[in-house]
């Protein structure tokens, strides 16, 4: 099965072809700032040198989220608008889930972050890559009491900024082992993303919608404003 | 089959600069097969005006249903279309990435070549799915993030003569509409209420003699909520019905003016109104009767009601005029969020 995985989650922009969980061709360029405009070449170019055209793919497969909204939504509407013109699968990929992967097989407990700003983190934590803290929004304070409470004698960490915050995770898991990743360990691979997809359960692409794990501040205060609660998406939306 | 026949050109558009996520087919530049709107009004009501992220994720919800949608109702595969276009701005640039990055997907996946299309051109461009348009026309582009008027030289040279100086229109419409209760957008309230009253305010008819063709709304804003805010603290109850009806009639005046005069300098075969001021019945009403009262009075243009408004058929009638110019766009294109129509070389 030939496997098409996009990765804009981050502000690396990766772009991997699999056949199963086999990595054919993958790039990842770090830092980039517009994956917009370099995604869709990049996909091309891909292609292209492995002779194929995107009619030959059998799933398509993306970075769902967490991550960058603006991010997510550029890789996510280009995998669902191939799923569905070539009627083809689509699958969605924890961003995390594909970065904890990079510490594959080691004996730890991997925790993969990024930086949600003030403290926060979209992060999770992943044993063999099973998920043991689930994705989500934490107070740095919050997840490493989470951490605390989990046996592993040894933590990776990887993702963006958690170095920034070293001491004071020194600090409350003093007694365990702890790694933090370094330079390219960081880095998000759409290969990863392809790997996981290919035993993951297809859906919708008229359903999906990037796993954000937040809602917008806007939505809170109105929230926080008048007391009523949040009616599902479709509920606002109407074709006129 | 007649080898001299002329093909038909089938565009698939799409539009998600602001609030609507909107697909459509349309013919030859002027023909309708297939309109999908899918407005996000009640969410951003709820704020009192659009969040740009809450737009942008409410856009990646229905985009591949509203594609399907918009071939199916045009009794349309991916083999009957000639080109795919897509709006690249000005807009809220989360907002334009999901019909981007759908569009090119959509070229990627088809093979069908992608064309670049700019909002306002789109805008104006409804005329053409109204009535056909000789060249040079003259447009009077008004919406809640745009006043202009606006030269065509042809179906794809368009210049901007007269421009606003601070607020838009549209914008001025939604910001007195707050402190009248009324909720966004309210343009459609007002002009409902201004056709029931009198104006017996007589606010500032700002820039009206000066010898441009620019506009300025700020100061007719704050004159407004200035004189709401009077009789508040005296207790006064005003009558909103002549509060809206002298609201319209200042911006109308200034409107009708400017472009009437605009209209004798450039003496266009036709006029065209566009935005979603231009579905203001006060402001279609003035300038119909404005323009049949000149010695050479242009063709008139009006787009529909329903085409005045954000949607994907404009966006198909522009790219049709650049589909016979062949101005294709890359699959590098990127959402320009303040595009901006050139300005005229005589433009003060």
């Amino acid at each position: 099965m030939k496997i098409l995985s996009i990765s804009t989650a981050t502000s690396d922009l990766s772009v991997a072809l699999n056949d199963d969980e086999q990595i054919i061709s993958e790039t990842v360029e770090p830092n980039k700032r517009n994956h917009s405009v370099d995604l869709d070449p990049d996909i091309d170019r891909l292609l292209q040198e492995q002779g194929l055209s995107l009619k030959d793919i059998d799933r398509f497969a993306v970075a769902i989220g967490p991550g960058s909204y603006t991010g997510l939504r550029v890789g996510l509407t280009t995998a669902k608008m191939f799923a569905s013109i070539l009627g083809k699968d689509l699958v969605g990929i924890s961003t995390l889930q594909a970065l904890a992967q990079n510490f594959a097989g080691q004996e730890a407990l991997v925790v993969p972050a990024l930086d949600a700003r003030n403290q926060n983190f979209f992060a999770g934590a992943y044993r063999q890559a099973e998920a043991v803290i689930p994705d989500g929004h934490y107070a740095l304070s919050e997840l490493l009491d989470q951490l605390k409470d989990q046996g592993d004698k040894k933590f990776i960490f990887l993702g963006s900024n958690f170095s920034k915050y070293m001491e004071m995770i020194k600090d409350q898991l003093a007694d365990r082992e702890l790694i933090f990743a370094s330079g390219d360990e960081n880095l998000l691979h759409a290969g990863q993303v392809g790997r996981l997809a290919a035993k993951a359960a297809p859906i919708d692409p008229d359903q999906a919608v990037p796993n954000y794990l937040r809602r917008t501040q806007a939505e809170y205060d109105w929230h926080k404003k008048t007391g009523q609660a949040f009616a599902p998406d479709s509920e606002y939306v109407e074709e006129v | 089959m007649n080898l001299n026949e002329k093909k038909d050109i089938r565009i698939l558009a799409f539009e998600s600069s602001c609030d609507e996520t909107s697909t459509s087919v349309v013919k030859n530049g002027s023909e309708i097969e297939s309109l999908v709107v899918a407005t996000q009004i009640k969410s951003h009501a709820r704020f009192g005006g659009v969040v740009p992220e809450v737009a942008s994720r409410h856009h990646i919800e229905v985009i591949t249903q509203i594609t399907r949608e918009a071939l199916a109702e045009a009794g349309c595969t991916w083999q009957d279309i000639d080109a795919i276009a897509v709006t690249y701005g000005p807009g809220l640039v989360g907002a334009l990435l999901i019909g981007i990055n759908a569009a090119k997907a959509a070229s990627m996946a088809t093979g069908i070549p992608l064309i670049a299309v700019d909002h306002i051109m789109g805008h104006i461009s409804a005329g053409q799915l109204a009535d056909t348009i000789a060249y040079p026309a003259l447009a009077l582009q008004v919406s809640g993030g745009h006043t202009e008027i606006v030269l065509l030289k042809d179906p794809t040279h368009f210049e901007i003569v007269g421009d606003t100086r601070d607020d838009a229109a549209g914008e001025a419409y939604d910001k007195i509409g707050r402190v009248l209760g009324v909720n966004y957008p309210a343009g459609k309230t007002i002009d409902q209420w201004a056709h029931q009253g009198k104006d017996t305010f007589n606010f500032p008819r700002a820039m009206i003699d000066e010898d441009n063709y620019d506009f300025s709304f700020s100061g007719l804003k704050s004159a407004f909520i200035n004189t709401c805010h009077h009789a508040d603290q005296l207790g006064q109850k005003l009558d909103k019905y002549d509060l809206a009806a002298s609201f319209q009639a200042a911006v109308v005046d200034v409107l009708a003016a400017k472009t009437i005069r605009a209209i004798k300098q450039y003496q266009p075969k036709t006029f065209i109104m566009g935005g979603g001021v231009a579905a203001n019945l006060g402001l279609r009403e003035r300038m119909e009767e404005e323009i049949k009262n000149l010695a050479q009075p242009p063709k008139v243009v009006l787009p529909p009601l329903k085409l005045c408004g954000d949607n994907a058929a404009m966006i198909g009638a522009a790219a049709y005029n650049l589909y016979k110019e062949g101005k294709f766009a890359g699959l590098d294109l990127d959402a320009d969020p303040s595009l901006e129509l050139p300005y005229a070389a005589d433009y003060q």
